[in-house]
């Protein structure tokens, strides 16, 4: 963890924690319906389900299950990452309920489904004011 | 008046494929035009006219508009991602089903090749960079292989789609891709990988084009064209997503597959119809493996079976339900706005029998299904009387 030091900020706020402690998986921020139990990420004012607005923040994972899986072979949006390797895409369920559409980290054969991942955040760049931007991803756990 | 009051008069449509040297308002001009005189009308006799374009600046729409004249004819702009050109139809067969006029026009336009990518579906809704960083492509990986963990499909199934659609374009003077010879599975899996397990030759090109629909009281179709069948509009349906466990809020693409069973379930209970009366279907092939899905999802066979219906070539021309007759978005192409024009110009073709070397024998109801951004659905029959 050589970027300690550095402050990290989010690609875009609302959507997950940056813990002060690197080594520490962050949480996404996601909604609970008072009315109804069912669980959202990302955060909304209305329950999608039985359209109460009694609804309120909760913290999810930090882990969840792989539901389905690619890899990417073209470059990614919204990076300046230029490496030729592609990148994994997935959909995870968590435990509190949300399937979570993220970016995976790991190379073309680490992922099957049904394997357990584990949130983490990744620096995409660094920013003007020298803050590293970051947004999550999942990985899988064995490769903590 | 009823929604099966309402018939196809005339269709019209340019190649899509990339079109450097032409103006979108050339394109969208030919479509009109050919239109127009496929229907006998002239362009004073349009009482309302809907546009649909995915990208573009305002009011582009009304001043294409003006290169058929200037009538002082309403124009309305429609923007559902893939399913646009679908949507304008069906707002201009509302149109007329309304009583608000005798004849309504649907044009459909874009230039993808200049389209600025690297937005995804939160653009503008004050999520841009933290939903764009997923491809469309991915999207409808994930779809696929999540389905061969659960049915042992095999990227030759996808294959097999892709290229049936492949041969299909050779037979299409205006689609995008036309092979100059018979496209093969190993060819499309050989094609470089996008997102696995989609190759490229699994997924539709990026180009431009326009289409056209002029949709009318059904008595104006046999008065207009006397010696050619009429071809009627016997269901429009349209949704959005409904919740469902095991949704996902975040990404480019995203939407319950179950999207497209619902809706087109409506479509036949509007339309008094089976699945089994259909004689041909035009799908969101944007990526081979949703044909597959879509097999089922529009009930040509039970949930589970799509590969079988594959293997028994029902899908290909001279088969039981022959799906994309004309390529699909795989060959004809998918400039996004025209796509479902280009759809309902197809089925025209078809259901007058004057779809030549790919023409299905004795086709009777055709079925056009699209979707956009995963977020909406849109399955429209077309009947042939
Ligand atoms: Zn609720």
């Amino acid at each position: 963890m050589t970027q300690a030091e550095k402050e990290r900020v989010p690609i875009e706020k609302g959507f997950f924690t940056i813990p002060r402690d690197p080594s520490e998986p962050p949480s996404l921020l996601g909604t609970r319906c008072r009315s109804c139990s069912e669980v959202f990420f990302p955060r909304r004012k209305v329950c999608a389900k039985c359209l109460s607005q009694d609804t309120e923040d909760t913290l999810l994972g930090p882990r969840g299950t792989l539901y389905t899986y690619t890899y990417v072979h073209v470059p990614m949006f919204g990076t300046s990452r230029t490496d030729a390797q592609g990148y994994g895409v997935g959909q995870v369920d968590l435990p509190e309920g949300p399937r979570v559409q993220a970016v995976l980290s790991g190379g073309a054969e680490d992922f099957r489904i049904g394997m357990e991942l584990e949130l983490q955040l990744e620096t995409l760049r660094e920013n003007r004011k020298g803050q590293d931007v970051v947004i999550f991803r999942f990985r899988p756990l064995a490769a903590a | 008046m009823k929604l099966e009051d309402v018939a196809v008069l005339g269709v019209g449509m340019c190649r899509f494929g990339v079109h450097r040297d032409t103006t979108l308002t050339e394109l969208a001009r030919e479509a009109g035009l050919k239109a127009l005189e496929d229907a006998g009308l002239g362009f004073r006799d349009v009482g309302e006219a809907f546009v649909g374009y995915m990208q573009g600046l305002p009011m582009l729409g009304i001043k294409i508009m003006k290169e058929f004249g200037l009538t002082g004819l309403p124009v309305t702009h429609v923007e559902n991602a893939s399913a646009t050109g679908l949507v304008a139809f069906r707002e201009a067969a509302h149109a007329v089903a309304s009583g608000r006029c005798d004849v309504a026009l649907a044009l459909g336009f874009e230039k993808m090749t200049e389209m600025a990518w690297g937005g995804g579906g939160g653009r503008g809704i004050g999520r841009d960079a933290i939903d764009s960083v997923i491809l469309p492509a991915a999207f409808f990986a994930l779809w696929a292989m999540r389905r061969m963990h659960e049915r042992g499909t095999r990227p030759e199934h996808f294959a097999r789609i892709a290229a049936k659609n492949w041969n299909h374009g050779a037979k299409n003077p205006l689609s995008h891709r036309q092979p100059d010879h018979k496209v093969t599975v190993s060819e499309v899996l050989a094609s470089p990988m996008i997102a696995e397990p989609l190759t490229a030759m699994m997924a539709c090109p990026v180009d431009d084009g326009a289409a056209c629909a002029i949709l009318g009281r059904r008595d104006l179709a046999q008065r207009l064209r006397p010696e050619r069948p009429r071809v009627s509009v016997i269901a429009s349906a349209l949704q959005t997503e409904t919740y469902t466990p095991g949704h996902t809020f975040l990404g480019p693409v995203v939407g319950p597959a179950s999207m497209t069973r619902d809706t087109a379930r409506q479509a036949y209970e509007q339309a008094g119809v089976d699945p089994s009366d259909v004689s041909l279907a035009l799908c969101h092939d944007a990526f081979a493996n949703e044909e597959l899905e879509y097999y089922e999802l529009l009930g040509f066979c039970p949930e589970g079976d799509g590969e079988k219906l594959l293997e028994e070539g029902a899908t290909q021309l001279g088969g039981r339900i022959p799906f994309n007759t004309d390529g699909g978005l795989i060959a004809r192409g998918h400039p996004g706005g025209p796509t479902g024009l280009a759809q309902i110009h197809e089925l025209a073709l078809q259901l007058r029998g004057e779809a030549g070397p790919r023409q299905v024998a004795n086709a009777r109801i055709g079925l056009a299904h699209l979707v956009g951004g995963g977020s909406v659905c849109t399955v429209n029959l077309l009947k042939r009387n």
